[in-house]
């Protein structure tokens, strides 16, 4: 049976963010990541959602697809929601700023665990982020 | 709840053994840090072990509980260990810049045990 | 607002072939003259095929490749295919994967380039008579298809050699990332201790694999000391430094705890000037020493027993 290449996942409930991880996990194992790949792409999943989720203030949806290159696999994620977006992007980056008191390793961490990070965000409109991951393939 | 995917929390005489489960979602989390002070509280424990061994997903939100629930532990008096750390975790833990605080690690619950009963050679 | 930050390894090669076709000038107008080709290429592709595999019988060189009956007729039906696709009219993604899919195999089973490039010179000489002489052809007609096929022939070529590099590139990889395993042993030197001499520059590519490796040690042999000997690392920069750090750190969360041995005069004025702290690290100059802390912390006693 072939497997699943892309699909998508809503985000609109603490559990989702779960939902989103099992989901890729499934879909990276299957396409051949290394264990610590994996366990890198699974991560920045929950970052992301989870930022949906607690951040955006509105719902938001996780897309996702297994690309392919001779030699090489990847994934390549999108998160998108609807709410409040982010007024200084950089500074968003930065390691250790938050504006909910948590640790704000989120986006400083998925950039050093994906090999693409793209955000695009508009105050009162909403965020999307998008990262890609690239492996050898089996 | 099944029991796959809960908490499971064992007293042994005054030690604390906590089981996470592979994949825990922020609720198990929230449990764990409510859960674990409670059961400190009424056992009396002086100290916790947090195996993490099944775990296969630790992001800055699991982190910052264990470094909190560490701090807590030992308010209360508690000394906390992390058991069993998958070195793939170990790895992507790094990368992100995640730190658990003043929370001590063992390769397997064995040697955490160690700790506490005092045959522990690498303190 | 837009941020992108990147450090892609790999570039979308779809985009860079549409750049390609625009480079060979190759346009809508030449797809649709291929089109006009294609009834009779259809027609002639038997006869294509079977002149083709009599003049590949000839030479040994070639002839090893084609294999027995049932094998020369599969060889024959894909190649029928292959031409026939040449002037389907449709040069989009399925065309584009199915040419890369094409250098990859002819890589895999060692099929010299050369020969794949003179296939489509035999193919020409046969094809440039039936344009020519075909009577629903006028000669502009005909010249416009003779520069089309040269163009998607072109582009073909280009695709399907590029893949076969790309391939062997990755052979080459592979080898190289092999060799670097080997060089970077990680092997348990004692009970509960496992050492990793490391030699040579560390990067980042290779620091990944060999913290993988290290870490996967760690845990299998159950180890809570690890000794990482720099001596044959010939210099130190911050970039290497903060790898190492990182490995330690990593180490650190299983439980198991890292001594640096091997710091040669350089490495140490170095990491100074860098203002790299190593201060909460066990560092020793050599590994024989690192091991002695490591049995020590173990409260492992080695003894000479002739002094007994
Ligand atoms: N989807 C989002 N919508 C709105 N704001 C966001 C979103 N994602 C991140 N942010 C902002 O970026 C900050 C940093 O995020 P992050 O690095 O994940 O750290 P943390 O989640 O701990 O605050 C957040 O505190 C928030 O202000
Ligand atoms: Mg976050």
């Amino acid at each position: 049976m072939a497997n699943q290449e892309a699909g998508e996942n809503p985000i609109k409930s603490e559990g989702d963010i779960v939902t989103c991880r099992k989901l890729i996990r499934n879909a990276a194992v299957a396409a051949g990541f290394g264990m610590t790949d994996v366990t890198r792409i699974v991560t920045a999943v929950s970052e992301l959602a989870r930022n949906v989720y607690v951040h955006s203030g509105s719902d938001g949806v996780m897309r996702w697809e297994i690309l392919h290159q001779p030699g090489q696999i990847g994934i390549h994620l999108e998160f998108e929601d609807y709410g409040k977006g982010i007024p200084d992007v950089d500074q968003a980056m930065e390691v250790g700023f938050t504006t909910a008191g948590t640790m704000g390793m989120g986006l400083s961490g998925v950039k050093r665990l994906m090999d693409d990070i793209n955000i695009k965000s508009e105050v009162g409109v909403g965020t999307t982020i998008t990262v890609e991951k690239w492996g050898r393939a089996k | 709840m099944d029991g796959e995917n809960s908490l499971s929390v064992i007293k042994l005489k005054n030690i604390l053994l906590v089981t996470v489960p592979d994949d825990p979602g922020d609720d198990i989390i929230h449990e764990l840090q409510t859960k674990v002070l409670h059961a400190i509280e009424k056992y009396q424990s002086k100290g916790l072990i947090l195996d993490i061994s099944s775990v296969n997903i630790l992001d800055s939100f699991f982190a910052r509980t264990i470094s909190e629930t560490t701090q807590m532990v030992a308010l209360m008096g508690g000394k906390t260990v992390i058991a069993g750390m998958q070195p793939s975790v170990a790895i992507t833990a790094t990368e992100l810049g995640l730190h658990l605080g003043k929370a001590i690690s063992t390769l397997d619950v064995d040697r955490a045990l160690d700790i506490f009963t005092d045959n522990f050679k690498l303190v | 607002m837009n941020h992108s930050h990147s450090n892609s390894k790999y570039i979308s090669n779809f985009n860079s072939w549409a750049e390609q076709k625009r480079f060979v000038n190759f346009t809508d107008e030449d797809a649709a003259l291929l089109q006009k080709l294609h009834p009779f290429a259809v027609d002639y592709a038997d006869v294509f095929v079977e002149k083709l595999y009599e003049h590949l019988q000839k030479f040994p060189d070639t002839k090893r490749f084609l294999g027995d009956e049932k094998m020369l007729m599969r060889l024959k039906l894909a190649q029928k295919a292959y031409f026939m696709d040449l002037t389907s009219g449709d040069y989009g993604e399925g065309y584009f994967k199915s040419r890369i899919k094409v250098g990859i195999a002819h890589q895999r089973i060692g099929l010299p380039p050369r020969i794949y490039m003179s296939t489509y010179c035999y193919y020409m000489q046969l094809m440039i008579p039936q344009i020519y002489s075909n009577p629903t052809f006028d000669v502009e007609t005909a010249n416009g298809i003779f520069s089309a096929l040269h163009k998607i022939i072109n582009l073909d070529q280009e695709l399907a050699i590029s893949a076969y590099i790309h391939a062997t590139d990755e052979v080459i990889s592979r080898q190289t990332e092999e060799i670097l395993e080997m060089s970077t042993p990680v092997i348990q030197i004692w009970e509960g201790v496992v050492a990793a001499p490391i030699i040579g520059m560390l990067d980042s590519g290779r620091t990944q694999q060999f913290m993988e490796r290290l870490l996967e040690t760690i845990v299998q042999t159950n180890s809570p000391v690890a000794l990482i000997d720099i001596t044959g690392v010939p210099q130190i920069d911050t970039a290497t430094a903060q790898h190492l750090i990182d490995t330690i750190n990593a180490v650190k969360l299983l439980g198991s705890q890292v001594i640096i041995t091997g710091v040669r005069p350089v490495i140490a004025q170095t990491l100074v000037h860098l203002g790299i702290d190593l201060s909460g690290i066990i560092t020793r100059p050599t590994m024989a020493l690192g091991l002695k802390v490591a049995l020590d912390k173990l409260s492992i006693k080695v003894v000479d027993v002739s002094k007994e």
